[in-house]
């Protein structure tokens, strides 16, 4: 058993964890996901490529939500123009996919600045609304902007080819997706020890105490955006990818609900919680489809026809029961598992 | 000597009404300065001038030679003026640690993509960062709660948490509003040890408001009294203690024993 601390430099102090264990489990869970495609029947492997889009997307909102404490009701606004920007530069203008990928991240970044400015003065409620605007706008402007983005008739999207490699089939797209969502991963848990992650959750907790501590509140507000509303792009460009073919209504306003759902869920401001919460809410409207199939097909038949509006309620019902029951979210509850785990048979 | 702090007629006004109107006081290099005054005299709404958190309505603020109505409100801890606040205000999610490493946050450089990147410069900047946040744990003797989440801590220890983390701004004026109401008699000495360390051993220049008076009387070098906003008093604790001013303001009326309790 580990007790206390045995660190000796600095350097350790500042890792982003000290437990061999932990690494062993990631390393042994990587792993078992790069195996995965080979193992898992196409239905199951969609579900995993899901999770892993909806994690990097997930990972992008709980930057500015889950850190920074601004809540953003359009990122399916970043999520879309991220999708549009891949599949104009690459479908549409044929540039490789590495160019693609950079655009699905800069021009929502570009967008964001634009949703962010005026919204520096807003908190809460009004910030909402105003992002909840955003990502209307920006439906109408693809929508209208007919010689770029083909308008309502959408773009369709082929699976990607990097450096010679194809990443067509669906082992090899799950595997660039879970790439992405490694690095997304990384990242976010980067911002986090630093200094700048460290501004985003002054801001959260008591802003005033951050501006006197020397920090810009206008300046990291923009910084949480640009940074999310990248990340989330890039989600939407392999979200797109994925479709095959991206369009308005493939981003329906029911994502930044699930995102916000995935967020509040796996506990917010915890990047370890973004990634429970969205296996989970990816994984949930499945796993009560299954359920109820086992008492009747009608139920299954249920399911398949009215999907949409049993996934609103599903989510709105988790939310509800999350904030009442774990308001800590997943991670709480992990975390308390631990500490009973490390301190039986003592109570703490 | 010239001084490091120098405030001139300065005034803020809420609406219709005038929290400062008036205040001048120098804040000489080296100095235990105190601000006392009976509750709404103004001394907060003073602090949050001089702080960047308010800006004046009339009135001009030289630090170090410099005129604050020129320095953004967020470039104050960068020239030099730290604070803590009169109720808490942690980031309480964050351990200790964390919380004072976010007051080095002007002293470190990494920008959104070195972070994002961490090896080399910030994971460079982050261990001399961690470095100097040890030492001030240890000065101000916080270690067996270093890893603690804040918002599980006791009133006095989050104070001296939120005392490091302006301590990590590295300062040259340090302003300390209330640090010890609410404490006990052994915390309130603790910190009265440490105020004086913080000037002697760091060399920080100290302005406090503070409600205790065996605290003003015991380490400043210099007593400032507000009432109504306005300053009615200036001196040594000894000049003060004696000023029929200032026994008026807190006692009310013409008393020949008023100055007892200031003196208790």
């Amino acid at each position: 058993m580990r007790s206390g601390d045995f660190k000796q430099s600095y350097g350790e102090l500042v890792a982003l964890t000290d437990s061999r264990p932990v690494w062993l489990w990631s390393a042994i869970l990587v792993v078992a996901l790069i195996a995965a495609p080979y193992m898992l029947n196409s239905y199951a492997l969609s579900f995993l490529i899901i999770i892993l889009i909806t994690g990097v997307g997930a990972l992008g909102l709980n930057i500015l939500t889950g850190y920074t404490g601004l809540i953003s009701l359009g990122h399916v606004g970043f999520l879309v123009t991220g999708a549009y920007a891949y599949a104009v530069t690459v479908s549409k203008y044929g540039m490789p996919p590495i160019v693609g990928f950079l655009a699905a991240g800069i021009v929502p970044a570009l967008a964001s600045l634009v949703v962010g400015a005026p919204s520096l003065r807003l908190k809460g409620l009004y910030l909402a609304i105003t992002t909840l605007a955003f990502s209307f706008i920006i439906n109408t402007v693809i929508l209208e902007a007919r010689t770029l983005t083909n308008g309502a008739r959408g773009i369709s999207v082929q699976r990607p080819e990097i450096f010679g490699v194809s990443f067509d089939s669906d082992t090899a797209f799950t595997h660039l997706c879970l790439g992405f969502a490694i690095v997304t991963l990384f990242a976010t848990l980067n911002i986090r020890r630093s200094r700048v992650g460290r501004a985003f959750v002054a801001i959260r907790d008591n802003d005033i105490a951050a501006r006197v501590m020397g920090i810009n509140l206008h300046a990291y507000k923009l910084f949480a955006f640009v940074t999310s509303a990248f990340i989330t792009g890039i989600a939407g460009a392999l979200y797109g990818i994925y479709l095959s073919f991206v369009s308005v209504e493939g981003f329906p306003f029911l994502l930044s609900i699930e995102a916000l759902a995935i967020l509040i869920v796996g506990g917010l401001g915890s990047a370890l919680g973004a990634v429970l919460g969205t296996i989970l809410i990816v994984l949930l409207p499945e796993a009560t489809r299954f359920t109820f199939s086992l008492f009747s097909a009608q139920m299954d038949a249920l399911f398949s026809t009215g999907a949409q509006e049993l996934k609103s309620m599903l989510y709105g019902l988790v939310i509800i029961l999350f904030l009442r029951f774990q308001p800590r979210g997943l991670v709480g509850a992990w975390h308390d598992i631990r500490r009973t785990w490390v301190n039986w048979p003592l109570r703490y | 000597m010239t001084p490091l702090l120098t405030v001139e007629n300065v005034s803020k006004s809420f609406g219709g009404l005038k929290a400062v109107s008036g205040v001048s006081l120098n804040v000489t290099q080296g100095e235990v300065c105190s601000v006392i005054g009976p509750n709404g005299a103004g001394k907060t709404t003073l602090f949050n001038v001089i702080s960047g958190v308010l800006r004046p309505t009339e009135g001009r603020i030289l630090f170090n030679g410099t005129d604050l109505a020129s320095v953004s409100s967020s470039r104050f801890a960068a020239i030099g003026i730290g604070r803590t606040f009169q109720n808490l205000a942690l980031f309480k999610h964050g351990t200790a640690v964390e919380n004072i490493l976010t007051g080095r946050h002007t002293h470190l450089r990494s920008s959104v993509i070195d972070a994002v990147l961490y090896f080399g410069r910030t994971r460079r900047e982050e261990i001399a960062a961690r470095k100097q946040v040890e030492e001030i744990i240890e000065f101000l003797e916080i270690e067996h709660i270093r890893d603690a989440i804040v918002g599980t801590l006791s009133y006095g220890q989050q104070k001296r948490v939120e005392l490091a983390r302006a301590l990590a701004c590295e300062p040259k004026l340090l302003l300390l509003d209330e640090m010890v109401s609410g404490m006990n008699q052994e915390e309130t000495e603790d910190i009265a040890r440490f105020v004086l360390d913080i000037r002697d051993e760091l060399g920080i220049t100290v302005l406090m408001i503070e409600h205790e008076m065996r605290i003003v009387m015991d380490i400043s070098d210099r007593v400032h009294v507000l009432n109504f906003g306005r300053k009615i008093a200036e001196g040594t604790p000894a000049e003060v203690r004696r000023d029929p001013a200032v026994a008026e303001a807190y006692l009310g009326g013409n008393r020949s024993d008023a100055g007892a309790k200031v003196s208790a």
